[in-house]
This record gives C-alpha cells, structure tokens and sequence, in this order.
C-alpha cells in the first residue's frame, strides 16, 4: 500500500526523525518498506522557468527555439510541444535532471544543429499525469527559478508497504501513524469526528433493513442533499493521487480518502435511483447477473452478500457498486454506506468473482466495526463542504448484536517466559496503550486488557506479547548465545539418499534436479498420473510418475547443446494413483526413486585411450556397484529382458529376496528408439530407476571385518565351445553346482566366435580361483575338482574343450 | 700370495674404470667372478697357503672379494641408470586420461551445507511427503480457512483434500505427533508454489524448516541460534537484524535480516539498495499449532523457522537465473564439483 510520508505527518508530529529513520522503523516494526519514491529526489533539477521567446528552429517545422529565463540566467531550448509560447510559465528541466516518465538524464543536446540546455515537460513526463498533449503551463503568478518541488507542492515521499494479512489496521494512513507514534513515543492525533446528532430526520425518509446479520453485522448510512458533483480541489486531488488513485469528482474522491485515511470502505448511491427509499442487505439466493461500476457484467453466486433497493441489486457487499446507482455529474441526493460486513464471507465472493477491490482487500481482512458510522459522518459533512450541499441531521445505523472488543489476560510472566527478556511492567503498559488497547485491570502479575476492534488479529495473550515485543523492538532483545542440545537420538532421514549420491558422484555422474511437473501424455507413459486442479497448463498439469521422461527430456536438451557423453543422476519423488479419487493418504503413492542414466561415450578417444561407447553392460556394472555396496549378493536376483516394451529396447529388473518377499528394486535398460525419436535424440541412452524405499528395505547392516586370506590362491582356466544357445549364466550357475565350496571366484575372460567353430557356436574362457580360508590347498585335490569340472561341462553342454 | 691379491686388485681397479656398458660388465665378471674366473682361482689356492699364515691371507682374500663384488653392484647401477635417460625420453607434457568425477546438484551442496550446521547444533534431519493434506499444509499450521494468509502461499491442489505443499513446515506438526519434546529438527525437501516461472520464481523451489520445542525456549535463544547459524554460514563479519513479520504458524513472527554480502551494506541493486538481505522467516512457536498436535503452550515453548535454498543459492554463487537450477545443462552442473 503507497503511504504519504506528508499525509502520516497530519496524524503524528514527526518533526526531528530523518527519512531514513522513519522507512527503517516502519520496517522493522513489521510495516516493510518496500519501496519508496521520494520527490525531493525525482524532481531535482526541475524549476520554473519564463519562455522569454519562442522562434522557429532553422531546421525543423515542428520543432521552436526558444529563450528560456530560468531565474538565473537564459538558456536556449528546442521544444517540440505544439502549444508553447512566449511569456508562458514553464516547467525546465535542467542539465543534469533525470525525466522522471523515462529516466532520461538531460544533458546538452544538439537538435536538429542547434544547441539545447535543457527540456520543457509535459505532465506526463513529469509523472503528474498522464497528459501529453503538450508542456506543462503554470500560473502567470509562478516565479521563475522555485524548484517545483515547492511551487507544485511535489515534496512528498511516497512509501510502498507491504502491509502482511494480519494487519487490516494499517491498511490506512492512521493506522500506520499509530505504530510510529507508538514507537516515537508521540501524540496521535485522529481526525475529530462531528458529534453525533439524535436526530432521526435521516431514518424518517430511508430505511435499511439486514436480512443476515451474521454476514453484515453492522451497516451504517448518512444522507448528503442538493450536491453538484463536479472535479475535487487540488488538495483533495493530490492526496488521492499520493497513494496511487486516480480523481473522480468530488463524491468519490471523498470515499476514496476517507478509505486511505481510516481504513474503512464507503460507498456513495446516486438516491434517485435507489427504489422504495431503502436498502436490503441479503443474500442473493440465486444466481443473479449483476452490471458493477465497471461497466461488467458479473455472475453472482447465491451465496454471494448484496446490497438491494426495494426492488433491485444495487451493489455486491464490500466489494463493488453497481452501475445503475453510480455517481455522475447529474446526481443530486446521495447515501453513503459505511458498513462492516463479514471477512470470509466478502473473500469467498471475491474469489468466487474473480474481483478484488481497495474494499474487499480491507473487508476480508477485517475492518473495524467500531467505526462505521464517525466515518460516515465524516465523509458526509466533507462532501457537503465540497459540493455546496447540505447533510441531512441524524443518521441511519443497523446494529443489531454490538460487537464486543475481546477481553484478554496477560500474564507478565509469560512476557519474559517466551521472549527470554524481561520488559519493565510500566513499559509494557505504555507499549500497550499508545498501540490502542485499554488496561482494565491491572493486578500484581497480570493486566485484564481489552483489544481494540480495529486490531482482529490481537485476540491472545501470545499476540499482545507480539505486539509489545514488535514495538518494544526485537533488536533490543539480546539473543542467548549458547545452545543446549538434548542427547537423545538423532534421526537422519537423509542418509540413504546421501550415500547413493556420494557412489554416483564417484563414478562421474552430476546430479540434476528434474522437473515433478509433467504433461499429461508424458506423465501417462510411465504410471497413473495425478492431475491437478489448478495447473498452471496443460502442459505441466500431471505429477512426474517416473523419473525417466524427465531425464530423457534433459538428455535432449543437453546433446542439442553438443553436450553428448552424458551421466546424470536424480534422487526425487515420484507419484501415482492407487484410487482414481484419492480421499486418504493410502490412495496414492509417493516413492523417492533415484534414477541414473548414460549415453554417448564412456571414453572419449585420446591418444592414450580408445574410445568406447557406453552398453548395456555399463547398466550392469553399476548396478553391481550398488548392489555390493548395500545389500547381500545372495539373495539379489536380476532379470534381463531383450524383447520389446513401450519404454526399453532391452530391458532389465533388479528384485531382492529376503525374508521370502520379493523386493522390487528398480527397472531400466535401453530406452526404445522410438520413444527417443520423439524426443529428437539419435544415440542410445541407458537408465536405471531405483526405489528407494525397496533397497531400505533389504538394506545389509554395515558390514564386520573378515580376516584376510592367508593361504595361496590356486588359478586355473579353461576354454570351451559352446553352443550360442546356451547362456552364460546357466554355465556359471552350473560351474558353481559342479565345484566343491574351494572354487571361489569365477570369471569370464574371453568371449570369441569365428567361422572354424562352425556356425551358432561360441567359445567362452573361464578363469577359476580356488583358495581356503584355513589352509594351503594341495595340487591334487584341485586337479581332482578341476578336471572332474570340465568332463561334466563337456557331457552337460556337449561343449568341446579347446587348447588341447 | 699377497702380491697376486695386489695385482689382482689392481688390475680390476684399472680395467672396471673404463666399464661404460653391459657387455663389458659381463665380460669383465666372467674374467674375475666366473667358475673359472680370478677371484674362485684364488681362493682355491688358499688351501696352498701355509697354515700359520690363512687367517691374515684369508682376511685380505674376503676384503678384495667384498670390494670386486660391491664395484660390481656399482657399475651395473650405474650403467642402469644411464641407459633409462638415454634410451626413451618421454614428453610428460602430454596430456593425461580424462577421469570424470561427478557433482552434487548446487542445490544439494547448500541443502547439505546448512543441515550440516544445524546437525553440529543438535538438530536431527526430517523428510515429508511432497503431496500433503489441508490440514498439515494449513490447518493445522493456524491459517484458518478462507483467511487471507492462504494468499501469501499460491497452491496448487490436487482436489479439496490434498496439494502440493507450499512449504516444509507441515513436516514440524507430522514429527510433533510422533515425538514429545524436546523436539529439534530440521526438514529440507521441495516444495511448490502456484507463480508464474521468470527469472526470479519458480513453481518448484527447495525449503529447509527448523524447529526447537522444549520447556522454556525464548525469542532470544532463536535469535542466538540463527545467529550462529548465519555467521557459520554467511562469514562471522556480517551484521543482523530481526523485523517484525507475520506467518501463521508462529508468533511473535520475525524476518532475518544480514548486510548485503554483495555490496557489504553499501546498497546495490541485488539489495534493492537497503543494504540489507532477507535471508529467513522465524518466530516463536504459535500455541494454536501445539494445539494441533496436543502439547500445552503454557508447558512448552519452541521455536521454528525456514529459509528459500535456491534465493541462497542465487545469491552465493552469482547466478542471476533460477531456472537454470532445473534445467540440468551439465556445462551448469559441471561447474559446482563437490565444494565442502
């Protein structure tokens, strides 16, 4: 909200406190200075100025050489307005000036080959309006050389709040004036209200009735007659441009400042035409279609609070007027409506429309019921001032349930118990009273405090400990610097992720952080999809159900950048439906999954290495990794698949036994061509997505140390020619069953196929490790098992044994 | 006897100094230690040596066989060395294997780096779930319904039941009903807001909340904590400052301020000018949220705050758009290898 530094000074003497001061205070005491423009600034350099001679430019038709006496001395100007003239009073920008509509700063300029010292502006460029039609002309009593700072009055700062939503109260100039007075320890002065008349001339000739209370509980109303709207006075003008409004008449203008000044929303109705001389406040109870202010049409839901005549809507409640009883220049009888009306109620209107207005911004906020009708009598003796009419005595109030301020016990021990800092009673009081509470009671350890009702967000004893806190000032609370730390425990939700992380930046790949937000048809690839109620597109519309779309996607992106040997990881969360209308937690799921994938070259060629492109097997490799790294190699289980699905071209599963569940790990493989060519991408890419929760669960405890081998390795190898049918594993399956318990390690080390085997055969070249953790092995019983291998090979596979 | 041991010696001396390469050193051991050679010849003779004079002939017998075998050693040693310079030079100004190391996510170096500090602090670290219900994102959390603090947070709902969290502070009311205090946690995570994605916001960004429920705990012992924290974490020169703010859940409510570590408090257009960066939310506590969870705000007292990863992010590492963090270009990922 823009307040006026000029406008807060009419309600507290600042006299003494810098600029600088006053914005640090204002955000420190919770009222956050976010911006601010200060005219002394913006209009330096601008003065007035006489055009002494207004020529025509040598060059240019449209363009006038002037003379130009700017108190000091004369100066040659091109101006290009099409009204300027000799003997006008101007506004000159000097050299140096910044034009505030452009931030152009003026220097010497050639035009058109001839020299100019300066500018002649408009309003628009100055930012008084939006009026470009030519230069600004001033009165003829304006004197050459005053700054227009001062002869225009732009002296002002202009201070943008971010007013947080608990605080309705300094969503006005008076309310801001009161935490400063309360900080400054000064006067608040509030604007003084007329005296409030019994007479009942207003309620004689209208009536206003409130079909329900519970959402308008107070509506107040006064009657000005024989008004002549016509433009408000500059002063009234300028305020109202201060904090960012545009003029309208006098009327309005009145309601406006009334609003900027106390907070509290008014509405003027042109009294012709309101029907039946009366208002009804009532719900709509249909749906109804309604012409606001605004010229639009505006569907209202039942529910939705309007203000009625005898016959028709005449405004939606708190939060616009209508057109069909709107202020013109023609009106001559007006009601102004002060009212206090429900908070939730004008939001969920507000929402429900669409529209949020100055009003419905204070009215779900909550204003102050307290002060609806001083406000009205206000803005109804102000208006008559200014539009020569006269105020109708008595007035038209509708409260039926007074509103009571809540009564709050503080207990001044809970001040210190919660703050850790001990604030002196007297002070507590001051802070207390100066912010507008009233000590009712005061007793050895607490005080029975009332709360204001322009303050709907005190209503605890936590908050009146806030507030005293807020202006005592935070800073001055002293922060306790040691920690006492509780020795239970410590939980670590993170660790698994962590460890996952560090063995895949081992092995060289980077982190990336995808994107949970998918589109429908991607997201449905891989799972059932959530969808969401308000996205932002369709395009990001679903909840990722697998890690892999969204690291294809950087995958694409990443080789159209040249960026082609990849390996990249995520650890993220990924979501599916269980039930198509999720009501419980249990009707979807969220899984962390991490994910981890590879294309391009595991190698890239350099004189000492040869490149190589990253396979299948480098899938396998690290999933070993993993597997090594967290779980018990005998119950883990992988399953390879070469025929085709949706997503891979191969495709592999990783499942783990254990406590006879099968615990599925993770899925992945080569993904399908064709999925890749959607994406654009032309080389082969490997991923692998893991569950998180799954290898948690099968995770092995940190491993113990087993003593080292201190007897000799025997190694023994063998080759043989196998039939192209038969699989490895199924060879290495039955070479562990052959073997005594002294074979330990078998590897593959040759794979080799050439014509002179004959066609669908393959020769495979097996190296064998027998050892004993207890003793050194003899030759014999070695020999025994390896040769009993290889005649059992030979029968099994009807292989033929090579080298010999 | 003594004469042959002297010109045998001699002769060695003479001809192993012009020895320069292998074949003359196996040349010259044939001649001397060989079967056949000098030094067996000799020393077979000794059983010709009186027997009054083999121990003093004996000795002088060992010395020169020590001395032939020792220069021996010598020579080949030196041959060896000669010979690697000589033959092969290698230009180890070539280039090496490339080994890839990989990186951490900037975003999960921060993460790690701020719960580091924390943990040295007691804290223990929380996850929860990234959809959440009304009631942990909000309502248990003190924003009434249909009140316009729900504003200050755009959500994205899944229905009138769930969305996607907007901050990680739910995860305090889920450890709160599992756990009586003392409760010290902190819970980073993702979390998502309803903005539209230019330079400066995102829908997906990373939080990390803390919290601190014991009996007894201040507003100054917050501001003692953040402190600390702030110093380990920004550098120990930079000053402070805790405003007046709002949020829900807590009360009173503050902001953190540090000075601007970009423009060390002068002013500069990343402070918008103040001098000073917003670098968290915090505040006591509020006793409607110990309601939710059933603890007695007159028994217990906490505090609680949370801080934006990726504004901390920015501004650390220089980066003037956020969008890059999610855009997984490696040549950005590259660049942040393990920091700390």
């Amino acid at each position: 909200m823009k307040i006026s530094l000029n406008w807060l000074k009419e309600y507290v003497d600042l006299t003494g406190i810098s600029f600088g001061e006053i914005e640090t205070t204002l955000t420190m005491c919770g009222l956050e200075v976010e911006s601010f423009e200060n005219q002394n600034e913006i209009y330096k350099g601008f003065v007035v100025a006489k055009v002494v001679e207004a020529g025509r430019h040598p060059n240019a038709d449209k363009l006038t050489l002037c003379k130009v006496f700017d108190g000091k001395e004369t100066l040659q100007i091109i101006c290009g307005a099409p009204n300027v003239a000799a003997n006008q009073k101007v506004v000159l920008g000097k050299m140096g000036a910044v034009v505030p509509q452009n931030n152009f700063k003026l220097s010497k300029a050639k035009i058109r080959g001839v020299e100019s010292f300066g500018m002649l502006c408009s309003e628009a460029e100055l930012m008084i309006s939006n009026d470009h039609s030519g230069i600004m002309v001033l009165s003829e009593d304006s004197v050459e050389g005053t700054p227009i700072t001062e002869a225009l009055k732009l002296n002002d700062i202009i201070f943008e709040v971010g007013i947080t939503p608990n605080r309705p109260d300094a969503l006005s100039h008076t309310g801001v004036a009161r935490d400063l007075a309360a900080i400054f320890d000064r006067e608040l002065n509030l604007p003084s209200f007329p005296t409030l008349s019994n007479s009942n001339a207003a309620s004689s000739i209208f009536s206003i009735e409130i079909k329900n209370p519970e959402l308008a509980p107070r509506y107040s109303a006064k009657i000005v007659q024989n008004v002549t709207v016509k433009d408000s006075p500059d002063w009234l003008k300028d305020k109202i441009k201060a904090v960012g409004l545009r003029p309208i008449n006098n009327v309005v203008d009145v309601t406006n400042f009334i609003l900027m000044e106390l907070g509290q929303p008014l509405h003027a109705f042109d009294m012709t035409h309101l029907s039946g001389s009366k208002i009804i406040v009532r719900k709509a109870g249909s749906t109804e279609s309604f012409i606001t202010l605004d010229s639009k049409e505006r569907k209202i839901d039942p529910e939705t609070l309007l203000i009625c005549d005898g016959i028709k809507p005449v405004a939606i409640a708190g939060i616009m007027g209508g057109e069909n009883s709107e202020v013109t220049e023609i009106t001559k009888n007006i009601l102004i409506e002060s009212a206090y009306f429900n908070p939730s109620s004008i939001r969920k209107s507000s929402k429900m429309l669409g529209l949020s207005t100055d009003s419905s911004y204070r009215f779900e906020r909550g204003c102050n019921p307290s002060i609806t009708l001083e406000a009205a009598e206000r803005a109804a003796e102000l208006i008559a001032s200014l539009t020569g009419g006269t105020v109708v005595e008595g007035h038209i109030d509708i409260y039926p349930e007074k509103i009571s301020e809540p009564q709050i016990t503080l207990r001044l021990s809970q001040v210190e118990r919660i703050l850790g800092y001990s604030i002196e009673t007297d002070k507590i009081e001051k802070i207390l009273t100066s912010l507008g509470f009233s000590i009712t009671e005061k007793k050895e350890d607490k005080f029975i405090v009332n709360s204001p009702l322009f303050r709907p967000d005190c209503e605890r004893e936590i908050d009146l400990i806030e507030e005293i806190a807020r202006i005592y000032g935070y800073g001055f609370i002293p922060p306790v610097e040691r920690i006492a730390i509780s020795l239970e425990k410590k939980n670590d939700d993170t660790i698994l992720a962590s460890r996952l992380r560090n063995i895949f930046v081992g092995l060289g790949f980077n982190e990336a952080y995808g994107n949970t937000l998918l589109s429908e048809k991607t997201a449905a690839l891989y799972g059932k999809p959530i969808t969401m109620l308000n996205p932002q597109s369709i395009e990001l519309s679903r909840l990722r159900t697998s890690l892999i779309p969204g690291a294809i996607e950087m995958t694409a992106k990443n080789i159209n950048v040249s960026e082609k040997n990849l390996r990249l990881f995520e650890i993220g969360s990924v979501f599916n439906l269980v039930n198509p209308k999720p009501a419980t937690f249990s009707d979807f799921t969220e899984d962390k999954k991490a994910l981890f994938l590879i294309t391009g070259e595991a190698n890239q060629e350099e004189w000492l290495t040869k490149p190589r492109k990253f396979d299948f097997f480098d899938i396998k490799s690290i999933l070993n990794l993993i597997v090594s790294n967290f779980l018990l190699d005998n119950f883990v289980s992988y399953s390879y698949y070469s025929t085709q699905n949706n997503l891979f071209d191969l495709s592999c599963e990783l499942t783990v036994q254990k406590d006879g569940k099968t615990h599925p790990i993770g899925f992945g493989g080569s993904i399908s061509k064709n999925v890749l060519k959607e994406y654009g991408i032309n080389q082969e890419v490997y991923c692998f997505e893991l569950s998180l929760s799954e290898l948690k669960s099968v995770q092995r405890p940190f491993p113990k140390f087993k003593d080292l081998l201190r007897f000799p390795k025997i190694q023994k190898d063998f080759a043989f020619i196998f039939d192209d049918k038969v699989k490895y594993s199924e060879i290495n399956d039955f070479i562990k069953k052959s073997s005594s318990e002294l074979l330990k390690e078998i590897s593959l080390f040759d794979l080799y196929k050439n014509e002179s085997m004959g066609s669908g055969k393959r020769s495979l070249a097996f190296n064998l490790v027998y050892y004993d953790f207890n003793r050194t092995l003899k030759d014999e019983e070695i020999d025994a098992d390896f040769f009993g291998l290889i005649e059992k090979i030979k029968s099994n596979f009807n292989a033929v044994l090579r080298g010999n | 006897m003594n004469e042959r041991i002297l010109s045998i010696k001699n002769s060695f001396i003479t001809e192993s100094a012009s020895v320069s390469d292998t074949k003359a050193l196996e040349i010259l051991r044939i001649k001397y230690l060989s079967k056949n050679g000098l030094l067996p010849a000799l020393l077979s003779d000794l059983k010709n040596v009186a027997k009054e004079d083999k121990p003093a002939i004996g000795k002088e017998l060992n010395l020169l066989k020590n001395f032939v075998e020792s220069s021996f050693k010598e020579i080949k040693e030196r041959i060896d060395s000669a010979g690697s310079s000589s033959k092969e030079t290698i230009d180890l100004s070539l280039p090496a294997r490339a080994l890839p190391l990989g990186s951490k996510h900037i975003i999960t170096q921060t993460m790690e780096e701020i719960t580091d500090i924390f943990k040295t602090l007691g804290f223990g670290v929380y996850e929860g779930p990234e959809i959440e219900s009304d009631y942990y994102n909000f309502e248990a959390l003190n924003f009434a319904p249909d009140h316009p603090a729900r504003d200050m947070q755009d959500t994205f709902f899944i229905n009138d039941t769930f969305l996607l969290r907007t901050h990680t502070t739910p995860v305090q009311i889920r450890i709160m009903e599992k756990q009586a205090p003392p409760v010290r946690a902190i819970m980073p995570g993702k979390v998502f807001r309803n903005e539209a994605v230019s330079t400066r916001s995102h829908y997906q960004f990373h939080q990390i909340d803390g919290i601190f429920v014991d009996h007894k705990v201040t507003f100054a012992e917050l501001k003692g904590t953040l402190v600390a924290f702030a110093k380990q974490f920004y550098g120990s020169d930079i000053k402070f400052r805790f405003r007046a703010s709002y949020f829900p859940f807590t009360e009173p409510s503050a902001e953190m301020d540090i000075t601007c570590f970009i423009c060390k408090g002068e002013g500069c257009r990343i402070c918008k000018h103040s001098g000073w960066l917003e670098i968290l939310g915090c505040g006591m506590v509020d006793p409607n949220v110990f309601k939710s969870v059933n603890l007695d705000p007159d028994v217990y007292s906490g505090y609680a705050f949370g801080m934006g990863i990726e504004r901390i992010a920015l501004l650390k590492y220089n980066i003037t758009d956020i969008r890059i963090f999610f855009e997984n270009d490696v040549r950005f990922l590259k660049q942040f290898p393990a920091l700390k």
